[in-house]
């Protein structure tokens, strides 16, 4: 009994453990920990496939280069239609984040493999600085004027602060919705799929007709890998292109 | 296509004004169509079908939660300031509310965004009057 608790506990997979100490910084303890691991893994991989792709730059692309060009130009486009000329400033912050998150994403999708964005602070991280950024070039852009944002045009005066309240939480809504989005998807896939790859074991285990049944819970298990994926890439898709929708309020507000 | 202008061939030697005219109708309503199927191939920047229906989904869900999460953080950061627990809670817990339902709004499309304000000149004195009265 002991040993199937621990095959399937779902939260298992997602704890963190020191793989080496670094140093200690006022009294906490720095480590290397297998999300540092895998986040170095994530760049790595990224860097390695990108410099592959775009080695050989030949005239009819192969499959690697192929795949390359259209990561690219993906966001490339997303990036120009969204923002526009002047956003271009913004792509390879774009391309950077959609690329970590999408192949955090993917290699979470191996078995025995650590989900960097299944953990809240590393996508709030990445929320809060996209709106933080949205922020400043805001202030940049239009001065102290940026503001108004909160303060709506032609609404009566008697009910003008709580528009503005409200208009204030909107937006700092955004991080954590960005945040909690990607998380909360991650999270709860890892963990359904967890679920239902244990009731195979659990149900050929007590055998009989249970164990016949146990086929549902692995085709059930199968689709939900297929869903993963998909999940997987839109939830990069999504964080991609809503950075770009935040960044175009900050950017050009004629839209 | 080709058939068409042949059996228009031989009219426009008569020189209708009226058969010109409903040719350049034809031709400039032909091209409406044409421009409009364009545009709806160009116009969404993610054509990933259901993909893309499904992730609208989750992004409606976020938003509207993530409005009352704030809303009720807000309430509770009040509240511990100034020691009245539930009073600003409850408040900023509708208000969160009405935020969600705007941050909804805003992802559907049915609410310009916040942006579309700077434009808008600075309000002047007279707008406010009008506020007013």
């Amino acid at each position: 009994m002991a040993t199937e608790t621990v095959v399937n506990d779902p939260i298992h997979q997602f704890r963190l453990h020191n793989l080496f100490d670094l140093f200690s910084v006022g009294g906490h303890q720095i480590s290397f920990t297998n999300s540092a691991f895998f986040m170095g893994l994530i760049v790595l991989f990224i860097t390695v496939f990108l410099l592959m792709a775009a080695s050989k730059a030949a005239m009819v692309p192969g499959r690697l280069q192929s795949i390359g060009e259209m990561w690219y130009s993906m966001i490339h486009n997303m990036v120009n239609n969204v923002l526009g000329e002047e956003g271009k400033v913004f792509f390879p912050l774009v391309f950077s984040l959609f690329s970590f998150v999408l192949i955090a994403n993917m290699l979470g999708m191996f078995p025995y493999f650590f989900t960097v964005t299944s953990h809240v602070i590393v996508t709030a991280s990445l929320a809060l600085f996209v709106v933080g950024l949205v922020v400043v070039v805001g202030i940049y852009k239009h001065g102290l004027g940026w503001f108004r944002l909160f303060v709506p045009h032609g609404v009566p005066i008697v009910i003008l602060p709580i528009i503005s309240v409200i208009e204030i939480i909107s937006f700092l809504s955004r991080p954590i919705s960005l945040g909690l989005r990607l998380f909360g998807n991650i999270l709860a896939g890892h963990i359904v799929l967890k679920v239902f790859a244990g009731f195979v074991v659990s149900m050929i285990a007590a055998g009989g007709i249970i164990a016949v049944s146990s086929v549902l819970s692995l085709g059930m298990a199968v689709a939900l890998t297929a869903l993963e994926f998909l999940v997987a890439f839109l939830q990069a898709f999504v964080f991609a292109i809503l950075t770009c929708v935040y960044l175009n309020d900050a950017l050009h507000p004629s839209h | 296509m080709a058939r068409s202008g042949d059996k228009n061939q031989p009219e426009p030697q008569d020189s209708k004004l009226g058969d010109i005219s409903s040719r350049l109708d034809e031709l400039s309503s032909r091209l409406d169509a044409e421009k409009k199927i364009h545009q709806k191939a160009e116009s969404p920047s993610t054509n990933y079908g259901k993909a893309q229906d499904y992730s609208e989904g989750y992004r409606l869900v976020s938003e509207f939660v993530a409005g009352i999460l704030v809303g009720a953080a807000v309430g509770y950061g009040l509240d511990r300031l100034f020691n009245t627990l539930p009073l600003f809670m409850i408040i900023f817990l509708m208000v969160g509310f009405g935020a969600g339902i705007l941050n909804m709004a805003r992802a559907a499309n049915r609410v310009p965004p916040a942006g579309a304000r700077l434009d808008i000149p600075p309000p002047a004195d007279d707008d406010e009057d009008e506020g007013d009265k």
